[in-house]
């Protein structure tokens, strides 16, 4: 019993791990734009964090009303300039998306045709 | 089972390396079916160390003595609860526990890590399987908790009667774990650096991994302290010895780095330093391993010195050499570009705090090793005791406890002077009027006098923090309670952390009352006889002994009686007269105001197939102090030994633990999404309009 067990768990093991070479899906390594709007997105939290915690400071009398105001502001002028970095980053994501899966159609085509019949992606 | 076990080992190995390799070579080759296969192979892993923890476990559950390991750490008599215990009470176990928790934490956070760190994944995959296949090889090849015993005995050994404690459940798997648990952060930041991402990406998942990391060591360290106070019978709960210290060591370097990262966030400031402190403490975890795997230094906890301590010496050094390596190639890119503007600062404080924290660190650590460089130097292995470690290290430690006041109270950036006296006068004056207080009441011992003096005003300087917040809200039309709530639920990381200080508060109460006010006497009592020290007298009033399957056991009863001193008043000024804490009543008859506060009942052990004693003390314990019990020995003329100690405040001690775990847990909460606050709205419009 404990031979099968083992022996199974290493079947599953190799299915596991071969399943993204022999399945249908299709992989494809993170592209450098969506990284990119991740980071942005996470540091514009990351500022409205900051900013939620100069209110709280400011309302626990930790902070005077006119270093409150400055932090805000300064910090406000970031997550404005990270909104529009988002912006122009997913109109350009958009294009490249849209040449993307003409190359990816193009290739599919060309593997068509081929004798192997693989995927040469 | 010991086949499936062995086989799971191995599948586990191949799987490791597999994903090393995938993930190295897929993300250079830009194969993302390689890299995603790699990413699986490290899920299987935490199949297959489950599988072969699963075996051990079935093994023991099944009595099955052909395995030597099962053997050696239980019998056909144990308790099946008991199992868990010795699953990881022998140095096979405990590295196949270790392996199960780095795979299942490093699963885990390989599925929750957020996108922006897709890049760095594979070399995060890479850096954490290869740690893995370090522990699958040593389990498989060296340390196999598998083996065979040429002849299968009748019966196991036992288990260790030391770890027939509740204690014993949680201090060990928690110590453990949190050790290897800092790999993960380790590794995430490592990852970061090899695939060129300098930023601040890993922030949030590294301070959320440490703290993790450092709540569950610091757990374990006080459910360790508390095991050995109740069951060592000593009379004490840190012996500052070396498998002690190779666990503070870690928790103390994060420590430091979870208070600094917060500078990270706020100010961007300290980046460059969070990686080194990050990799200090993964180093001193491997430091702490290597030590309780038969390393050089003797411990009462360490495993038995075996061929696995070089292989974990060289695995520290490897460790060693690709955190700093890594941290010298990247440093140039890891420079902030901001400066802090003020001495008196938060960040400044949190500087300050972070050098304490690393002196307390090297303290210890120099006390860990310098046997080894004795050794070397003389021929003569030369150890420190505690003395050293408390001279050494007690001042730093009330300096981190005043900064632990001071660093809230300053703002961020720089303060002025009016904040200065403003935010300061009511803790430096609760401060003051405590110290007064003590010295007014005829309390000795100036150190410890103005060690309860800073603990008041660390304490005030948090209640006037949640007393400003509470009241700006309250005013604004929530009652009381809400406004708390409210504002600890506004930044859970910081008054989370203001509930771990009030815990580190308490445990110093309980370490200034039990190291400057404890009394210990001692005295062989017959039946009938007391002992009585300060307040208490304990009375002698029977004793017994049973044969047991596993023990020898036996125990006296006790009354335990709060007196006046001026009913003893000649015994206690003859005891004095001799230089006594106490002494030894002959006559045992109540006296006007003796009251009877109950009864306890100390025992004592031996366990014939261990040779070893086991001492179970009587403790009576209450919020003011402890009366603390010890059965020396029980003598062939009837009479039994006793050293009796009280231990003042020594309560606060386990109290504290509540607290460490509530505030981790609120500092580790998930804040609410900010992006739905009606000032985020705000925000996106004025960006719109700008656009």
């Amino acid at each position: 019993m404990p031979i099968v067990i083992g022996t199974l768990l290493a079947l599953a093991a190799i299915a596991v791990i071969a399943y993204p070479f022999l399945g249908r899906t299709r992989y494809r390594l993170v592209s450098e734009t969506f990284v990119t709007r991740e980071k942005l997105r996470a540091e514009r939290l990351r500022i409205y964090r900051k900013i939620s915690d100069i209110e709280a400071d400011f309302t626990s009398g930790d902070l005077t009303e006119v270093d409150y105001q400055q932090q805000r502001d300064l910090l406000r002028i970031s997550a404005a300039e990270i909104l529009r970095e988002e912006a122009g980053s997913k109109s350009s994501r958009a294009e490249r998306d849209q040449e993307l899966e003409k190359e990816i159609s193009r290739l599919r085509e060309k593997t068509a045709q081929s004798p192997e019949g693989g995927d040469t992606l | 089972m010991a086949d499936l076990g062995v086989m799971a080992l191995l599948l586990g190995m191949a799987l490791s390396a597999y994903s090393v390799v995938g993930s190295v070579v897929g993300e250079k080759i830009g194969m993302a079916e390689l890299v995603v296969s790699a990413r699986r192979a490290m899920y299987m892993t935490l199949a297959a160390a489950t599988v072969a923890s699963a075996a051990l476990v079935n093994a023991f559950v099944q009595n099955d003595f052909s395995i030597k390991y099962v053997a050696d750490h239980s019998n056909s008599l144990m308790d099946r609860a008991f199992v868990w215990v010795a699953f990881y009470s022998g140095n096979e176990g405990s590295l196949l526990y270790i392996l199960l928790v780095l795979t299942l934490i490093s699963v885990i956070s390989i599925w929750f890590a957020p996108k922006r760190l897709a890049r760095s994944m594979p070399w995060t995959i890479a850096i954490l399987a290869a740690i893995q296949l370090f522990y699958f090889g040593v389990l498989a090849f060296v340390a196999s908790p598998f083996e065979l015993l040429d002849t299968v005995p009748l019966d196991g050994r036992g288990i260790n009667p030391l770890l027939t404690h509740p204690g014993m459940f949680s201090h060990p798997p928690l110590l453990m774990g949190g050790l290897i648990a800092i790999t993960i952060p380790f590794a995430f930041i490592s990852g970061a650096l090899l695939a060129g991402n300098y930023g601040d990406d890993w922030i949030d998942v590294a301070r959320v991994l440490a703290i993790i990391a450092w709540g569950v060591l610091g757990a374990g360290m006080l459910l360790g302290a508390w095991w050995a106070y109740t069951i060592l019978g000593w009379g004490g709960y840190w012996a500052w010895d070396p498998i002690e210290n190779v666990a503070l060591m870690p928790w103390l370097v994060l420590t430091a780095f979870i208070h600094s990262i917060m500078v990270q966030k706020r100010r961007g400031l300290f980046r460059m330093w969070n990686v080194a402190l990050l990799n200090i403490a993964f180093v001193l975890a491997q430091l702490g391993m290597f030590i309780n795997r038969g390393g050089p230094v003797v411990s009462v906890h360490s495993f038995a010195a075996s061929t696995l301590g070089i292989i974990f010496m060289i695995f520290m050094l490897v460790s060693l050499l690709f955190a700093f390596g890594l941290f010298l190639w990247r440093m140039p890119h890891l420079k902030s570009d901001r400066v802090m503007e003020s001495f008196m600062s938060r960040e400044s404080a949190f500087l300050v705090n972070n050098f304490l924290f690393l002196a307390v660190m090297a303290v210890t650590l120099w006390g860990v090793l310098f046997p080894l460089f004795s050794d070397l130097a003389r021929d003569v292995s030369v150890s420190v005791a505690a003395p050293y470690f408390d001279r050494a290290n007690g001042p730093v430690l009330l300096g981190i406890v005043v900064m632990m006041g001071i660093g809230p109270l300053l703002p961020w950036r720089k303060a002025s002077a009016r904040s200065l006296k403003q935010w300061f006068i009511w803790p430096t004056l609760t401060g003051a009027v405590t110290i007064g207080t003590l010295l007014a009441l005829g309390v000795d011992r100036p150190i410890a006098i103005f060690a309860f003096g800073v603990v008041a005003f660390v304490a005030a300087s948090i209640l006037e923090e949640w007393w400003r917040g509470t009241a700006a809200r309250h005013r604004s039309g929530d009652n009381w309670a809400m406004s708390w709530w409210r504002l600890v639920n506004g930044n859970r990381p910081r008054h989370g952390g203001y509930i771990v200080h009030i815990s580190i508060l308490m445990l110093g109460l309980g370490i200034i009352g039990t190291n400057f006010y404890q009394q210990r006497t001692d005295g062989a009592l017959e039946l009938g006889q007391s002992l009585v020290i300060d307040n208490y007298r304990i009375e002698y009033v029977d004793n017994g002994s049973s044969n047991r399957p596993d023990r020898i056991a036996q125990w006296a009863e006790m009354s335990v009686y709060r007196i006046d001193e001026d009913d003893y008043v000649v015994e206690f000024e003859t005891a004095r007269a001799d230089g006594a804490t106490g002494f030894t009543l002959e006559d045992s008859s109540m006296r006007a105001n003796d009251e009877l506060l109950g009864g306890i009942e100390p025992w004592h052990g031996f366990y014939v197939d261990f040779n070893m004693a086991s001492v179970r003390s009587g403790i009576r314990s209450t919020i003011v102090e402890d009366l603390y019990v010890i059965p020396r020995d029980f003598l062939a003329d009837g009479r039994v030994s006793l050293a009796v100690s009280i231990n003042p405040l020594a309560w606060w001690l386990w109290a504290s633990g509540p607290f460490f775990i509530i505030g981790t847990m609120v500092a580790l909460w998930p804040q609410a999404a900010v992006e739905r606050r009606p000032t985020m709205k705000k925000i996106q419009a004025s960006a719109e309009g700008e656009n």
